[in-house]
This record gives structure tokens, C-alpha cells and sequence, in this order.
């Protein structure tokens, strides 16, 4: 039992060191590899645990961004601002996860697929809140470069754990449990007692609340932000990859296919820029071709799973 | 006369529409697949034309099955290929299987064609025809009858046809097909075959009247969504529907809202229809 | 627990990853050159826009370097500019932005291209301290941030509606409604919403005033609302590409008014090419013609000089956009010389404090960093060409009605 812990206590070890031994160069591609991971597990809690295929982490995302952005350049306090940025996405997934999961499969795809555009339209538009194609620019903070690279790592690096804790409880409770089932079975599940509209909008809500933060820490992390980017279908889609690559549906998956992932992306991106999306969608078809199940599922690297939720070839 | 304009602006751009989504939605109905690479697909027959124009001087008009059978056998070998492998698997495998392979398709292009805007220019330029108040592009005008003779001939291949009736058997019922002899793996092959003819086909319309970018190939799958949501999958009667629909809806919201939110309004149109009638207007209940 | 085989893997590729970096660092620490960091859109819908800068940035530093390079106290340093591919998207400019700085460590920077991406990315070099010179923006909005180290060569918008609209009021009295359609976009907004404070300012009735989304394809339903509204000058603002395609369209649909203006297209041969006879009697604006006579200080003695030097190696006429890349960098060795160093602090002084007389006019940057020490030219097409028509002094022709 005591060796297994020694890698993941060497990593958070390295985690929490990182600030103090590491440039400002590899401190920024950190707290992307963090941010992507706390989106990856996000999307865990209703893409992998309970099987539906949520396309919107981009909506909590830039909305997150939007919010912490439009409330610092109000004049509020910087982390208020994310913590209130996070409240107010989770009040907007929850309003509209009681909407679309009603529907299954393709159409939950393509609903949550479109709530991003949409967000992206009307922010566009509200020019004078917003900026609308012209972006906006969040107020950069008067302190030296290194100590703010060492701040917003701090901040992802809470964001991303509190992502990983919230699934580790979600994978021990009840309405984990209750997720697992919907996602094998809906209907059965529900049949047999399972809240499942209820569990799915909590899943979805939690699946909104990380990435808001994210997004938040992100808008004062770059200064700037436009509704094309802050919207990106690609955060959605990465850290959809990325669990698929570590695993989706459980915990560590995750945090491993985005950690994995993101090394891959940047030595691509340093070294072949011009194929780089190429290539990425490259990698993407190789592993779903040939490791849909994820790295920590495959035969080779597999670890003792308890017997009830081992899944079927 | 503002009005009439608008409404004419909206069902010419809405016949076009019907043949960008008509591939798309075949492709959904029958094998159940979300085809992200669509809008490339598109953008692809639309280079096709482009170059067959400035390199050899052929119209875009007269292109158009060129473009199409090109993109068919583009289609048949992906699918066979690659597609065919997830078939039957979830809705995440399978969309971001389509994902990464756009992702491929798009990088490709971008690097073969620069993602410079090219526009092919007719000389002379085809004019306009007026009628009343209401001015008609002549371009336009031959991309929506083109456009929609297209969807129609479909149609009838669908209704008439041996291979029509087998890609119609599968999309009802695979097992009961394949007991009837039916080959499936190669329908599904021919099926997307045939969603990459009309969108290389639709890409050649397109030539004429707007520039071509890989940069733009996600509009196109927007509206190719709405469309299948808005008429209705398996039904081509219903995607013409939706298209035209799509076309006026666009124009009217640009005079009401602006023209910076007729994209809007489709979008939310898309979330109001899927939350209260995902069938849409003309569509039986398919595949969920 | 589940994790072992996790996060041995994960150690692992931070480890590997680690490794790379080290070796890339290490390679950018020899340096006997001056290293000027470019973000450009080489690809993309700004594009062509992209290619301009560069060609203009190559002029200058193989011109500099020709003499040996920038004088620096007593050593002469040659130039090396540093591009890349910022695919016209803005987060990814910042981004290089960014790069430039913190890993190929370029002693200073030139803007993205554009008001909304110099923006952006001003806020990245305000961080480093590192002086950045932006050949492309010209919206008072980029500069509101108070940011000591970017500095612009363009002057305000305004500075190009006023004389427009003087033009029109003298030469076109007759004109009434204004009709504005404006790219979402922070230049080409800001100069429409320039141009609607210049209309108003002079009585006319703007009665049409609509954005269109970045990447827009179809101008259809707009243009249809524009003829409704019956207007005298049509203004439409955006990027080449926009340009071009709402001009194919206004003559699809048949759209004319006695006063057009576009910016930014019409001063471009793509733009010219594009069009053909149809975009006669356009009119626009730009920050510098071929047609300039300044006479100069810096690597290229006069505005003559400079065309000429182009026209040899690019066989092409070179426009403002070149031209602004070009003497980006010239203002940018003056400053240089006269600091005497490469310290940030002292060149960025220089700049601050300098009267710069280049090719491209001469440039002192005000209070809140953009240049507002010379008068831009108003073109307009007449046959097949771009005309001058304001400054007087480069005066080619004069204003013609109707398009």
C-alpha cells in the first residue's frame, strides 16, 4: 500500500515545488497543463461517469472568463471576482441542464454543442458591456512578472485539485454510483429507483463549476480575451481527448491524459507549427482507432479495479 | 419592397443551403453519424472548382458533378477506411473520431492552399435580373436552381433506384436489411459517398458567390445542423424545407436584429427546436 | 490506490518535457545581433495584411544591415527579425507575443498587425517592459490602457474622417444620408463610429449604421437594408478581404450612391485588381502613398528612395502598410542610435522624447503613445489607380461624384 503512494506524493511534491525551482516559461505551460486538467475532470463527472456527451465545457468556460473579466474591470477585487464568476455559471448550467438532458445522445451532443455559440453570439453583440469583437481587456496587475506567473499557478493548482477532489468524492458516493448506473442503463436505472434527473443536473453543474473558475483565472491570467476564443469549441473538445486518453470514468484518467496530452501538444507546437492541428487531430484518431478505452484501462498498465465496476469488453 | 427583397435574398441563399445540408443529413439518418468533416468536405469541392476554373478554365456551374464525383470516392474511402471501424460505437467516439479527422482535413488544406480567401471571378460578371423591386444575382440564382435540382435528383435516386432502396433499407432497419441481402458495410460506404458528392457539389456552387477559406468550413456545419434539426433527419423533402427556411429566417433576423446576429438566431433556434421538438418540422422519429 | 501506474507516467513526461526546454533555452543564449520579435498573420483571413508587414520589416533590416547594422555606442550590430505565424488569430499573437520575449528573448518587439491585436498583446509587452512599436494601430482605444512601452505610428482615426468629410461637404453639397456598415472589429469600429461623429459634426443624417460579424460571407441582407435607406455615401470599414467582397455585392445587388468610401481596401492593388472598373471613384484613406516627398533622416533618405527600393525587390508598388513596417523599424534604429544602447529603459526614453523625421512623415509620439505629427492622404480610384487628394501638396487630382 505504501509504495503505491509514492508517485502521487512525488508529483504533488513536484506540484508544490514547482514555483520555486522553474522559469516563468515552464511555469506557464503548468498552469495550462492544470487548467486543462481540472476542465479534463470536469467533463469527467457527466461525460465519463454518467455517459453523456457534454460538448459545453467551452460555455462554462468562456462565460467563466467573461464574468470574472466584465467584474474586475467593475472594480472587483480579483478573487471575488472568480468565485462570483463560478456562482453564476453554475446557476446558468443548472437552469440549462434542466433543459437539454432531457435528450440523449447525438441531440445532448449537439444542444450542448450550440449553447457555446450562442453565449459567443450574444456577447459579441453586447458591445458595451462585453467589447464584443473587440475583446476585452482585463486590468493587469502592478506586480512583477514572476511573482504573478507564481500567483495564477497557485490558482489553477486550487482550481485543479478541487476538480480532482470533487471527482474522487463523486467516484465513492452515492450519486456516483447512481451516475455509473445511468450511464450503463438510463432507463433500467430509473426504473430501479435512481434520481437521474436529478443526478444528471448535479453532474452537470459540477461539470460547470471548475471550468468556470478556469476560465476566470484565465481572463486575468492573459489580460485579454475575445468571445471567438473564450468560446473555442477546442475547450471542449481537449478535455474530452484527454479523458478519453487517460480514461474516462475514472478519476485519475483525467488528470493523466491531460498532463500526457498537453507534453505532446507543446513539443508539437514548438517544433512543427505549421501541421500542428494536423497532427493533434492525427493523434486523436490513432487513439480512438486503437486505445478507446484510455491508458489506464489498457491491458498492460491496467491496476486492480474493484470487481463492481469493471465494464464489459 | 424592403420586404419582398429580404424574402428573395433568404430563398435564394435557402435553396443553396438545402444542398449543404442534404449530405449531411443522409449521412446522420443512415449511419448515425455526426459528420464533423462535412464542412471541409464542402470547402474541398470548392477549391476542386476554383483551381478547375483558373487552371483550366472550366465554369463552377459546369463543375459541379466534376466536384462531387471527386469528393464521392474522397468520402467512400474514408468511410471504408476509417469510419467503418466505429460504426455502431457511442456518440463521443464517433463525433470526435470526425473531429480529429477534420482537424487532418483542415491542416492539409491550410497548408496546400495557404488559408488565403480565394474568390473566383467570372468575366464577365453574370449580372443581375430584376423583377419588380427585387433584384436577383444572376449567381445565385443558378446556384439555387442547380442546388435544388440536385436535391431533387437525390430524391429520386433514393425513391427509384436499387441502391436507393438499399440505403433507405439500412436506415430503417440494418439487421432486417442485411437479412434481405443486403451489403451494408458497402451502403455505408456509398451513403457517405454520396454525402461527400453533394457537399463537393454544394462547394462548387458556392465558388461563385463567396470566398473560399479553410477558415470557413465550420459555418457551413453550423447551418448544415440547424438545417437537419430544423426540417427533420431522414426526410429530403424536409431538408429543402429547413434550408429555405434556414435562408429566410437569416435574412429577416439580419433586418431585424442586425446583421451581426443571423447566425445568432439559428443557434437558438437549434436549442428551442432540440428542447421542444428535436424531430423537427417534417422529420420522423429517428435515431436519438 | 489507483494511481501508481498514473502518476509514474505522469513524472515521466514532465520529466521529458523538462528536458526539451533546457536544450531550447540553451540554444537562444548566444547573441551577437539586434533580435526584433514580429507575431504576423501569415495565414488567415489577414493574410495579405501580414505578407505587407513582412516585406516591409525584410526592406528595412536588409537595408540596415547593408551599412553594417544599427550603431550602437561604437559598435555597429546587425538586425535580426524574429516572425511568426500568428495564423490571424489574436489569443495566439499574445501568445507569441509572449514566446518571443520570454524564450527567443528579442530585445524588442513589433505589434501583431491591427488595433484589436496590438491591443491585445500590448498588455504582454507592458509586463516585460519591452519596447514595442505598433506599424498598424490607429484607434485611441489601443492606447487607453497608459502603457509606457507601446508606441504607434499611425495617427487617430479621426485624422482620416475629417478630411473625408470636408471633402464631402465642399465638393458634394448635396449629400445628406450616411449609410455606415463597420466590421465588429476594434479599428474598422472605432473609425466608423469616428465617422459617424464627423457626419453628425457637419449635419448629415446617418441613417443606417450596422456591424458585421468578423469572417462574414454574406453582405446580402445588410446591403438590402442600405438600399432601403436610401443614402448618399455609403462608408463600409473593414479588412481587405471584407472590402473586396462588400463591394461585389453592393454591385450585385445593384447598390450606388454618389460618395463611396472604404477603408481599408481601396488603397491596395489586391483591391484594385479585384473590383476592376466597377470601383471607380471610391474613395479612402491611408497613412502614406508612393506619392509622399518626405526627405529623411533614417536607412532610407527619402520617401522616393523607399518606393524605389521596393519596386526593385518586390516588383510590386508598396502601400502604407509596408510602408508603416519599414519605418517602424527606422524609427526604432533612430532611437537606438540616439540611446547609444540597447538598455530597454534608455531606448524606450528615446522614443518617448524623439522627433523622428522619416520616409513615411515625420513621427513624434504624443502623451499617450500614437504618433500625431503629420497629415495622412485621402485617395481616390480614378481610372484604375489611387489618386491623391488631400494633402495639398501631393495633390494628383480632384474629387469626382458618383459611383
Amino acid at each position: 500500500m505504501r509504495a503505491r503512494l509514492i508517485g502521487p506524493a512525488a508529483a504533488v511534491a513536484l506540484l508544490i515545488a514547482l514555483p520555486f525551482i522553474a522559469d516563468n516559461y515552464i511555469l506557464r505551460i503548468a498552469t495550462s497543463m492544470l487548467m486543462y486538467a481540472a476542465l479534463a475532470s470536469s467533463w469527467n463527472y457527466i461525460g465519463g461517469f454518467a455517459g453523456y456527451p457534454s460538448f459545453a465545457t467551452a460555455a462554462f468556460f468562456g462565460l467563466g472568463a467573461y464574468a470574472g473579466g466584465i467584474l474586475q474591470s467593475k472594480g472587483i477585487p480579483m478573487v471575488a471576482a472568480w468565485l462570483i464568476a463560478g456562482v453564476i455559471v453554475a446557476a446558468f448550467a443548472s437552469a440549462v441542464g434542466r433543459a437539454i438532458l432531457r435528450l440523449r445522445g447525438h441531440y445532448f451532443a449537439i444542444a450542448s454543442l450550440v449553447i457555446a455559440d450562442v453565449l459567443r453570439e450574444v456577447i459579441n453583440g453586447m458591445t458595451g458591456v462585453t467589447g464584443g469583437g473587440m475583446g476585452l481587456n482585463v486590468p493587469v496587475m502592478k506586480i512583477d512578472v514572476t511573482t504573478q506567473a507564481r500567483l495564477f499557478y497557485a490558482a489553477m493548482l486550487v482550481v485543479a485539485a478541487l476538480a480532482v477532489v470533487t471527482s474522487a468524492f463523486l467516484d465513492r458516493s452515492r450519486i456516483g454510483f447512481g451516475l455509473r448506473c445511468i450511464e450503463q442503463n438510463e432507463d433500467v436505472a430509473l426504473r430501479l429507483g435512481v434520481h437521474t434527473a436529478r443526478y444528471k443536473t448535479i453532474a452537470f453543474a459540477l461539470s460547470s463549476i471548475y471550468p468556470a473558475l478556469a476560465g476566470a483565472v484565465y481572463a486575468s491570467w492573459v489580460s485579454y480575451i475575445d468571445p471567438a476564443e473564450a468560446f473555442d469549441v477546442l475547450f471542449s473538445i481537449k478535455p474530452i481527448i484527454m479523458a478519453l486518453l487517460g480514461g474516462a470514468g475514472t478519476v485519475a484518467g483525467p488528470i493523466v491524459g491531460a498532463f500526457i496530452f498537453q507534453a505532446m501538444e507543446e513539443l508539437v507546437w514548438r517544433n512543427f507549427l505549421s501541421v500542428h492541428l494536423g497532427l493533434l487531430g492525427l493523434i486523436v484518431v490513432l487513439l480512438i482507432l486503437f486505445l478507446p478505452q484510455g491508458l489506464l484501462r489498457h491491458r498492460l498498465l491496467r491496476a486492480r479495479r474493484r470487481p463492481l465496476l469493471v465494464k464489459a469488453p | 419592397m424592403l420586404y419582398l427583397q429580404v424574402l428573395v435574398n433568404g430563398v435564394l441563399l435557402g435553396g443553396l443551403y438545402s444542398c449543404i445540408a442534404v449530405g449531411f443529413s443522409l449521412v446522420w439518418g443512415v449511419l448515425n453519424i455526426i459528420n464533423i468533416l462535412h464542412g471541409s468536405l464542402i470547402i474541398l469541392g470548392a477549391y476542386a472548382a476554383y483551381f478547375a476554373f483558373t487552371l483550366l478554365g472550366i465554369n463552377p456551374f459546369v463543375f459541379v458533378p466534376l466536384a462531387g464525383l471527386l469528393l464521392f470516392v474522397l468520402g467512400y474511402g474514408l468511410q471504408a477506411g476509417v469510419i467503418n471501424r466505429v460504426m455502431g460505437a457511442s456518440v463521443l467516439i464517433t463525433l470526435t473520431l470526425t473531429f480529429g479527422l477534420n482537424l487532418i482535413l483542415e491542416n492539409a488544406m491550410i497548408l496546400a492552399f495557404k488559408a488565403d480567401y480565394r474568390k473566383v471571378v467570372l468575366d464577365p460578371p453574370l449580372g443581375l435580373i430584376e423583377i419588380g423591386t427585387a433584384i436577383l444575382p444572376r449567381d445565385r440564382l443558378y446556384a439555387m436552381l442547380l442546388a435544388l435540382i440536385l436535391v431533387g435528383a437525390l430524391y429520386v435516386l433514393l425513391r427509384t433506384t436499387r441502391i436507393g432502396r438499399a440505403i433507405v433499407a439500412v436506415r430503417m432497419d440494418r439487421d432486417a436489411a442485411a437479412l434481405m441481402g443486403v451489403n451494408v458495410e458497402r451502403i455505408y460506404a456509398v451513403t457517405f459517398g454520396i454525402g461527400a458528392f453533394m457537399a463537393g457539389a454544394a462547394g462548387s456552387l458556392m465558388s461563385v458567390m463567396f470566398p473560399i477559406s479553410p477558415l470557413t468550413s465550420v459555418t457551413f456545419l453550423g447551418k448544415a445542423f440547424v438545417i437537419c434539426v430544423l426540417g427533420g433527419l431522414g426526410s429530403i423533402p424536409g431538408v429543402m424545407v429547413g434550408g429555405i427556411m434556414l435562408g429566410i429566417l437569416e435574412s429577416f433576423g439580419a433586418l431585424w436584429l442586425g446583421p451581426d446576429y443571423s447566425t445568432t438566431i439559428a443557434f437558438v433556434l437549434l436549442l428551442v427546436l432540440l428542447m421542444f421538438r428535436p424531430t423537427g418540422i417534417m422529420g420522423k422519429r429517428g435515431f436519438d | 490506490m489507483k494511481l501508481s501506474p498514473a502518476a509514474l507516467l505522469r513524472l515521466l513526461s514532465r520529466f521529458a518535457f523538462a528536458l526539451t526546454l533546457a536544450g531550447v533555452s540553451m540554444a537562444a543564449a548566444a547573441q551577437n545581433m539586434i533580435l526584433i520579435g514580429a507575431p504576423l498573420p501569415l495565414t488567415g483571413g489577414l493574410a495579405p495584411e501580414g505578407l505587407k508587414l513582412q516585406r516591409g520589416y525584410d526592406l528595412w533590416a536588409e537595408e540596415v544591415n547593408k551599412t553594417g547594422g544599427i550603431s550602437v555606442g561604437n559598435a555597429r550590430m546587425p538586425v535580426k527579425m524574429v516572425y511568426y505565424d500568428y495564423q490571424s488569430n489574436t489569443p495566439r499573437a499574445v501568445q507569441l507575443a509572449e514566446k518571443l520575449i520570454t524564450d527567443d528573448k528579442v530585445n524588442f518587439l513589433f505589434s501583431p498587425f491591427g488595433s484589436g491585436a496590438t491591443k491585445a498583446a500590448s498588455a504582454v509587452s507592458e509586463k516585460y517592459g519591452v519596447p514595442t512599436i505598433a506599424p498598424t494601430a490607429s484607434s485611441v482605444e489601443v492606447y487607453d490602457q497608459h502603457y509606457k512601452n507601446l508606441f504607434g505610428t499611425y495617427t487617430p482615426n479621426s485624422t482620416l474622417t475629417e478630411p473625408i468629410a470636408e471633402l464631402v461637404r465642399k465638393n458634394a453639397p448635396q449629400v445628406a444620408r450616411v449609410a455606415i456598415l463597420a466590421r465588429n472589429d476594434l479599428y474598422p469600429l472605432a473609425l466608423a463610429e469616428e465617422f459617424e461623429r464627423s457626419s453628425k459634426a457637419r449635419g448629415l443624417n446617418v441613417v443606417y449604421f450596422e456591424k458585421y460579424a468578423i469572417g462574414t460571407l454574406d453582405h446580402a441582407s445588410a446591403i438590402t437594408q442600405m438600399r432601403a435607406a436610401k443614402p448618399d455615401w455609403i462608408i463600409a470599414t473593414g479588412y481587405i478581404n471584407d472590402m473586396v467582397l462588400v463591394h461585389k455585392q453592393m454591385s450585385d445587388q445593384n447598390l450606388r450612391a454618389p460618395v463611396v468610401t472604404m477603408i481599408n481596401g481601396p488603397a491596395y492593388q489586391e483591391f484594385i485588381d479585384a473590383t476592376g472598373a466597377l470601383a471607380n471613384n471610391v474613395t479612402t484613406a491611408s497613412w502614406w502613398h508612393p506619392a509622399a516627398r518626405y526627405t529623411s533622416k533614417d536607412v532610407f533618405k527619402s520617401s522616393e528612395n523607399f518606393t524605389n527600393l521596393f519596386r526593385t525587390k518586390y516588383k510590386v508598388e508598396p502601400d502604407f502598410t509596408s510602408a508603416g513596417a519599414a519605418v517602424a523599424g527606422a524609427v526604432l534604429q533612430m532611437a537606438i542610435e540616439t540611446a547609444g544602447t540597447l538598455d530597454r529603459d534608455k531606448v524606450r526614453s528615446a522614443l518617448r522624447d524623439g522627433k523622428f523625421a522619416t520616409f513615411f512623415g515625420p513621427i513624434a509620439f504624443g502623451p499617450e503613445g500614437y504618433a500625431n505629427s503629420y497629415t495622412p492622404p485621402v485617395l481616390q480610384i480614378q481610372g484604375g489607380k489611387p489618386v491623391v487628394l488631400v494633402p495639398a501638396d501631393i495633390k494628383m487630382a480632384d474629387f469626382g461624384l458618383g459611383v
